[in-house]
């Protein structure tokens, strides 16, 4: 019930906080401040990784949906791991938010803007916060799998249009850096390793947490599972009808 | 450090942040493998 051997992700958990470390010590002192924004934009350090692990998060999660709605790969498997990817993309997608705003008060002067990348990533954060709401519906355990699998799919055309917002509009946004449309990153020497550091660091905690999250799941879904059938046995022994298991025995006996 | 209120209010929120949901993920976690153990 877990996507990682234990031995490999309690190595990759310990791996992710080093590298986590190494990047606060890069963020906050190895890399030099920015010549036009100064320190402000050590920000940057938490807030592109962050958003980088959204994408991917949400790529996972449309990914295993797609998967799951397609019969010949049907499996719970890729309707826990679209669950478990999906609280984390919200997860970062807020951070990616809360860091923006923090970074945009001294650099833009405003905490918000009513900008094409900002409104587009919060409608991303409301789409899957939606999402993992109707993940808690009470249904059946495929009824809730499909739906979940099509609003997965439905939400992710959200996410180009973030990536891309900063190219269709004018924006106060900065256009990309790293992901430019011509893969030439605007970015070199110590800020280029740091960021991309950040990157590799996310990356790392987001699989040592998705581990986690998916064995959650498998042990929650199996848990509703058995209190169900309890409740079930419970509700037929109080209402004086034999259990399905005892009702086939008197058949027998006939 | 310029903005010293910005960039460490943004990092040590981030610190804080995953570190809560790191330790309620593990306790979310332990408590589920204890309630299978017992089943």
């Amino acid at each position: 019930m877990t996507l990682l051997h234990p031995r490999l992700a309690g190595a990759l958990g310990w791996t992710s906080l080093a590298a986590l470390v190494v990047l606060a010590m890069f963020g906050l002192w190895g890399a030099p401040p920015d010549r036009v924004q100064s320190d402000a934009q050590r920000l940057m350090y938490l807030h592109v990784p962050s958003a980088w692990i959204a994408y991917l998060a949400f790529g996972v999660t449309a990914l295993s949906s797609a998967l799951y709605l397609w019969r010949r790969t049907r499996s719970p498997v890729w309707d826990r791991l679209a669950g478990a990817s999906a609280e984390l993309g919200v997860l970062f997608t807020a951070l990616t938010l809360v860091l923006g705003s923090l970074w945009g008060r001294p650099v833009w002067g405003v905490w918000w803007a009513w900008d094409a990348r900002l409104v587009t990533t919060a409608v991303l954060f409301f789409l899957y916060v939606g999402y993992l709401a109707l993940r808690r519906v009470p249904s059946a355990v495929e009824t809730r799998a499909k739906r979940s699998a099509i609003a997965a799919l439905i939400a992710f055309v959200d996410v180009p249009i973030v990536h891309f917002s900063v190219n269709w509009w004018r924006t106060l946004h900065q256009q990309a850096t790293v992901f430019t449309p011509s893969l030439n990153a605007h970015i070199h020497g110590v800020m280029a390793f740091t960021l991309w550091w950040g990157v590799l660091a996310f990356t790392l905690l987001y699989v040592y947490l998705l581990d986690k999250r998916y064995r959650l799941e498998a042990l929650e879904e199996d848990r509703d599972a058995r209190e169900l059938a309890q409740a079930i046995d419970e509700r037929v022994q109080g209402a004086g009808v034999a259990a399905p298991a005892e009702r086939a025995e008197v058949g027998a006996d006939r | 450090m310029r903005f010293a209120g910005y960039v460490i209010g943004g990092w040590a929120l981030t610190g804080a942040v995953l570190l809560a949901y790191s330790l309620r993920l593990w306790q979310r976690l332990r408590r589920a493998e204890r309630l299978d153990r017992e089943a």
